[in-house]
């Protein structure tokens, strides 16, 4: 069972710089060839600053969250079951964005396949101003063993 | 180079978002994507692991169809904004899948200045099972007009847009009282004659 007390745990924010090439090969390995995400002259002529990442770009980013310290537990394994992402602005190359990861929710929760522990993580990403960018939600059924 | 875009006012409710089809996934594409993400879980590249689990092969992570369901909705809204986007996931995507997205403009409404348009979004394999389901949130420019005054730092063009709306609002719980049982069978029966009324209702619109 996780750990109830986790709900408010939060990492300590992390420096992701949003680099071209990264945005270049997310959207190519999604198989998204939309010039926005290539050619920065195509972005500006879009109406955008340079060129922006696709929408779940901020999958991408890393937080110094470890799950099993948010959690409390050993995690086994894990499945992805809910996601969302809000936005305050486009992600742009060249953004400085700070990521730091909350544990919002953790549940019981019992289904066909018996007991289950399902854990609601949310990222916030801010920029270096401490301006909020986005906002991801995960929800994840985790399957866990306690420490000894 | 004049780009295609969406313009609040070109946006009717139920309109349909130009489906999209993706793939088949192929484990080179699974390879790229965690590269890409920086998501190595074995479990979406290594076979060998996958079937060591039980699992008939490696399988796509959700954020990678998550991922095409936002090309889907960013073709459709050329220079809108994205503010919310969500999906539940509901099954496995396998290499050899082939993925199609689709979508439907179930809300448009305008406030202060700011428009905004809500869109229901999913994706189904090549059975026609449902991969995810999910919506999203953006915001629009009016018209082309409205675009150009505030790119020019004027104020944006305001147009009356109350909300309007496909979504039903929540069935009300059924009035029906089930009888003091022990007859539980017609219990049963005034329970299904309850959830059977609403569409009832509809059909004779």
């Amino acid at each position: 069972m996780l750990d109830k007390n986790a709900v408010g745990r939060t990492s300590p924010p992390t420096l992701n710089e949003v680099e071209k090439g990264a945005i270049r090969r997310f959207a190519e390995a999604l198989g998204d060839f939309n010039p926005v995400y290539y050619d920065e002259e195509y972005a500006r002529a879009a109406g955008y600053p340079t060129v922006v990442a696709p929408p779940t770009f901020p999958a991408c980013f890393h937080s110094s969250a470890d799950l099993r310290e948010l959690l409390g537990v050993t995690v086994k394994s894990l499945l992805h079951t809910e996601q969302t992402f809000e936005y305050e602005r486009p992600i742009l190359a060249g953004d400085r964005i700070f990521v730091a990861t909350r544990v919002a929710d953790v549940q019981e929760r019992t289904g066909p396949a018996g007991r289950m522990d399902v854990a609601v993580l949310e990222d916030e990403g801010r920029d270096e101003e401490g301006a909020l960018v986005f906002r991801s939600r995960r929800t994840l059924v985790v399957r866990s063993s306690r420490e000894p | 180079m004049p780009t295609r875009k969406l313009y609040f006012e070109a946006v009717r409710l139920g309109d349909e978002v130009p489906p999209l089809t993706k793939g088949p996934v192929d484990r080179v594409q699974l390879a790229r994507y965690a590269g890409a993400s920086g998501d190595f879980n074995p479990v979406h590249v290594d076979d060998v692991h996958a079937r060591s689990l039980g699992m008939p092969s490696v399988y796509a992570p959700g954020m990678l169809v998550m991922g095409m369901l936002g090309q889907l909705l960013s073709d459709w809204a050329r220079g809108a904004q994205p503010r919310r986007f969500s999906v539940r996931f509901s099954k496995t995507v396998w290499p050899g899948d082939t993925l199609t997205a689709r979508g439907r403009v179930m809300e448009r409404w305008g406030e202060a200045g700011k428009y905004f348009a809500e869109v229901d979004l999913w994706v189904e394999n090549q059975k026609g099972e449902l991969v995810l389901r999910g919506a999203a949130l953006v915001q629009l420019f009016f018209s082309a007009d409205d675009e150009n005054r505030q790119r020019a730092g004027q104020p944006p063009l305001l147009v009356p847009a109350p909300k309007e709306s496909l979504r039903q609002p929540p069935p009300k719980p059924p009035e029906v009282r089930l009888p003091p049982a022990p007859a539980a069978a017609p219990a049963k029966k005034a329970a299904s004659a309850a959830r059977k009324a609403p569409p009832k209702k509809s059909a004779r619109k």
